[in-house]
């Protein structure tokens, strides 16, 4: 399920990591040791490392097979991931870069969609738009409730859908007094930015969850 | 779950299928790149391509050759495709949190075709909405709506209540009972209205015998209904009972792959809950239910005979009252379960706060977390005080309106008696009639939902029950004493199909050998173990014991003879003496003392209170980890088994008892086939050989000191340990 990205920043395979090549048997020995604890805390330290990218130091790059490419400094990655760090609260700021594979690290981060050029944010937001799936419910047709589950027939962003949910249990999560978060069975996301912009009978509908 | 989905013809065609290409699986592509829900894209593998359809047109086509892997990639409620082709990642398609765990298969699949095998692979895993009805399923395989199982669900009902059939003949004549006694006492009224107290010649010494029959019918009703509802619910806990006993023996009998798939909360439900489910629709819905059918439908022909119109007249009020009933109970419904989530609400609070009360008090934050706790009561109260007062206006006012049949049956029964149609007796017959008829409609309106919860915890349970268990002894199977030789053969296994843990391993460990198994977490030494006790089969390949397909060894010998000790070691509850004879039931006090003193466990059982009788367990004597770990150990020397497993058997231990358990773990080892398992690798030092285990293979197989020099994997994972400990 992972995909290798690209090249690996310095820093290789990890804690567990291995450099063939140093001399010795069993037991702890002078050089390979130092080596390899430098090795580590070079890790370490840099994952303390906060790196900001912008329009100067970072190049992104469509693929051209659908995915984006990042060269920053002498360091290249053939692909990468982007991830909001607050999806709820600020979802165009602080958004961090990471390597493409399952267990993926933070080559560094954009603070603002707006520090870099236009057409980079547009990347990030195509980018964005493939990591995130959360249609926005704009119009509640139908809510049937029967026996444990709930059937939604709404209109969303991205067009009509239907759904359903579990009644009871945590279904619906209030993200605040008037917006909510929906999970249906399968755990796809559906958002109600502001249950007030909902006319009093789509509000009505909705009494059970609210 | 489906992987194969239908596709048109239309879209059959676009696919142009050579000579002998079969499509293996085909999956929804359900929005495309920017979100937008669509119908009509697929995902298509064939056994030659993967082809991508969306909308009306082909628009990729590789064929499997060309293609390195396939990926699915979870993201945020929802999932995207790709492939490895060439070096180059290429992007296929989007689909929502409904496919996620489809598309999961889907690697797995090409990962067989590419080998030129023609299975398919199938998921055991349920869908979560009946693909015909829509419905939502609670956890079973077919729904309960749509299948044929509601006919076939009378059928096990009552395979269920065959053994209880005495009880039942009398459950029966009890109800039929309970409903004559219901329809004579309005019967005897009429005679003592109409006979005796406005009769000419009034007798009042005559309406003695009649009250006295009404108190013995009264009395009589009381008495059938408590001996009915006793033997319902007499006959609920036997039901319950056996069918918990045959589930829990189901449960035991099938292989850990299936108990694994669910969480032991859902089983314990199946056990418990859906059981007590059956056993409260038998004690209450069937036994009161039931006789409320039965009264419903006599009452009503018994109307019908006395005046048939106004019989009529009253049962057009029936379907109202049924409407008002649920209009009502749904209404409640609604405003009880705000209530509840208002409560919760404030319970959660409540139990945050307590159970956190270290944190709130030392970061100060006792002023906000009151705020915030009585902000979430006010709300709770605020939604009580509104429930409350609605049901103080309105329940007045629907039995009001369920009243209104009974208003207008006297009304028109009022005329009738005046014009001397009817006598007042049967009036008051009548009315009472239509009272009972009335009140049963309300309990009837409850009937579905109960039928409902009925039929799903009765699937729920024949799901269980019809499951066949992977592993069991075969017919070939036979008992046999082993001598410790093992061997993998080119052994490929994964939990869940699509997910690889282990490729090809071969590996032949001869008798009295010990094996380490070494790998960074997550590798599958704990599934080598597990296979090699048979608790999962393999997907392919064989495991050998002395040179016997497991498979063919039956299953109970088998396990007889392994020794376990893990990380973790459960001890039931009860004595730590039953705990060290789990394994050989037979054991005399001398063997038992002797295998503790084996383990390093006799002085510590002799400073418990109870020694040997010392309760452990849940709520019992707490022992340390180390203390467990040499009880355990005991057991297994005491069990005097072939095969040795050691699962990190000496983790998270302090040094003092690790070196007691070393020296245990010595002699249990010696002469028997150990594999071990050790994150700290100096407590493989005794191993005879080590076997590191990378990326589902066997990277590197040898002795502590020929690892070292090769400088592998395993050199660099001591290096790395030496250097945390420095």
């Amino acid at each position: 399920m992972s995909g290798n990205g690209g090249h690996m920043g310095p820093g290789g395979a990890g804690p567990g990591g291995h450099r063939p090549g140093g001399p010795g048997p069993f037991g702890p020995e002078g050089e390979h040791e130092d080596f390899q604890l430098e090795q580590m805390e070079q890790e370490t330290e840099e994952m303390l490392r906060v790196r900001y990218l912008n329009k100067d130091n970072a190049v992104f790059r469509r693929t051209g097979t659908g995915f984006l490419s990042l060269k920053v400094g002498e360091e290249f990655y053939s692909r990468v991931q982007v991830v909001r760090m607050f999806p709820f609260s600020d979802k165009d700021r602080f958004i961090s870069v990471r390597t493409a594979e399952e267990r993926s690290k933070e080559i560094g981060i954009v603070e603002d969609l707006k520090d870099v050029d236009g057409e980079t944010a547009k990347m990030l937001e195509e980018q964005l738009t493939l990591h995130y799936f959360t249609p926005i419910i704009e119009k509640v047709l139908r809510i049937k409730d029967e026996y444990g589950f709930a059937y939604w027939n709404v209109v969303t962003s991205h067009g009509a859908c239907s759904f359903t949910i579990r009644m009871g249990g945590n279904s619906v999560i209030h993200l605040s007094e008037t917006r909510i978060l929906i999970m249906d069975i399968d755990e796809n996301r559906f958002e109600i930015p502001d249950v007030n912009r909902l006319t009093p009978k789509e509000r009505k509908k909705l009494d059970l969850f609210l | 779950m489906i992987l194969l989905y239908e596709l048109s013809e239309e879209n059959k065609d676009l696919c142009r299928l050579g000579e002998g290409e079969e499509i293996y699986y085909c999956l929804p592509l359900d929005i495309d790149l920017q979100g937008d829900y669509r119908a009509d894209s697929y995902t298509v593998m064939t056994n030659r391509r993967i082809l991508v359809l969306e909308e009306g047109e082909l628009t990729r086509d590789y064929s499997l050759e060309e293609c390195d892997s396939i990926h699915s990639e979870p993201r945020i409620a929802c999932g995207i495709l790709y492939v490895e082709k060439g070096g180059e990642e290429i992007l296929l398609g989007r689909y929502t949190a409904r496919h996620l765990t489809r598309y999961s298969y889907l690697s797995r699949g090409m990962v067989l075709l590419k080998r030129g095998r023609t299975e398919r692979v199938v998921s055991h895993e349920y869908e979560k909405t009946c693909p015909r009805c829509g419905r939502g399923l609670p956890d079973v395989r077919e729904c309960p709506h749509c299948t044929g199982r509601q006919a076939g669900f009378f059928k096990d009902f009552l395979g269920m209540i065959r053994p209880q059939k005495g009880r039942m003949a009398v459950i029966l004549f009890l109800m039929l009972l309970s409903t004559a006694i219901g329809l004579l006492n309005p019967q005897v009224q009429r005679f003592l209205v109409d006979d005796l107290l406005t009769a000419r010649d009034k007798n009042y010494g005559d309406a003695l015998p009649c009250l006295a029959i009404m108190l013995v019918l009264s009395l009589g009703a009381i008495v059938v209904n408590v001996s009915k509802n006793y033997l319902c619910s007499k006959m609920g806990s036997y039901i319950s009972e056996d069918l918990r006993s045959r589930v829990f023996g189901k449960i035991q009998e099938l292989s850990l792959s299936y108990i694994n798939d669910r969480s032991p909360g859902r089983l314990m439900n199946r056990v418990t809950r859906d059981t007590r489910r059956i056993k409260d629709f038998c004690s209450e819905v069937f036994c009161n239910l039931f006789t409320v059918v039965i009264s419903f439908v006599f009452v009503l022909i018994y109307m019908l005979f006395m005046n048939w119109k106004l019989a009529i007249l009253a049962f057009v009020f029936v379907p109202v009252s049924i409407g008002l009933s649920v209009a009502w109970r749904k209404k409640i419904h609604r405003r009880f379960h705000m209530q509840g989530i208002k409560s919760d609400k404030v319970m959660s609070r409540l139990q945050d706060v307590i159970s956190g009360m270290a944190v709130v008090k030392s970061y100060g934050q006792e002023v906000r977390e009151a705020e915030q706790f009585f902000e979430a009561a006010d709300e709770n109260a605020e939604v009580e005080r509104g429930n409350e007062t609605f049901f103080a206006v309105f329940f007045p006012m629907l039995t009001f309106l369920l009243g209104l049949g009974t208003y207008l049956v006297t009304f028109f029964g009022g005329r009738a008696a005046l014009n001397g149609v009817m006598t007042p007796g049967e009036l008051l017959q009548f009315v009472t009639y239509a009272g009972m008829l009335y009140g049963y409609v309300g309990q009837l309106s409850n009937l579905p939902r109960h039928l409902m919860n009925l039929v799903t915890s009765m699937e729920r349970i024949s799901d269980i029950m019809n499951q066949e268990p992977a592993i069991r002894d075969g017919a070939e199977s036979m008992d046999m004493e082993i001598q410790g030789e093992v061997e993998f053969r080119h052994a490929s296994f994964g939990y869940k199909s699509y997910q690889p843990v282990l490729e090809d391993i071969n590996l032949q460990v001869s008798k009295g050998e010990m094996i380490g198994l070494v790998g960074a977490s997550g590798t599958g030494k704990s599934t080598m173990i597990n296979l090699i006790m048979h608790l999962y089969e393999v997907d392919d390949g064989a495991i050998l014991v002395d040179g016997m397909d497991i498979k063919n060894i039956s299953l109970e010998k088998f396990h007889s003879q392994i020794g376990v000790v893990l990380q973790e070691n459960f001890l039931f509850a009860g004595t730590i003496f039953n705990n060290i004879r789990y394994a050989k039931q037979d054991a005399t006090y001398e063997e038992v003392v002797r295998a503790a003193k084996m383990a390093n466990a006799h002085d510590f059982i002799c400073q418990t209170p109870d020694g040997y009788n010392t309760y452990v367990g849940e709520h019992g004597y707490n022992l340390s980890g180390g203390e467990r770990q040499r009880i355990a150990i005991a057991r297994a020397i005491l069990s005097n088994p072939r095969l040795l497993i050691l699962d990190e058997a000496t983790a998270s231990l302090d040094t003092e008892s690790e070196y007691l358990i070393q020296k245990a773990l010595g002699r249990l080892t010696e002469g028997r086939t150990t594999f071990a398992i050790a994150h700290r690798l100096s407590t493989l030092k005794d191993a005879d050989r080590l076997v590191v285990i990378d990326g589902h293979h066997i990277a590197e197989v040898g002795s502590h000191e020929e690892l070292m020099d090769k400088k592998g994997i395993y050199y660099g994972l001591v290096q790395a340990q030496l250097q945390m400990q420095g």
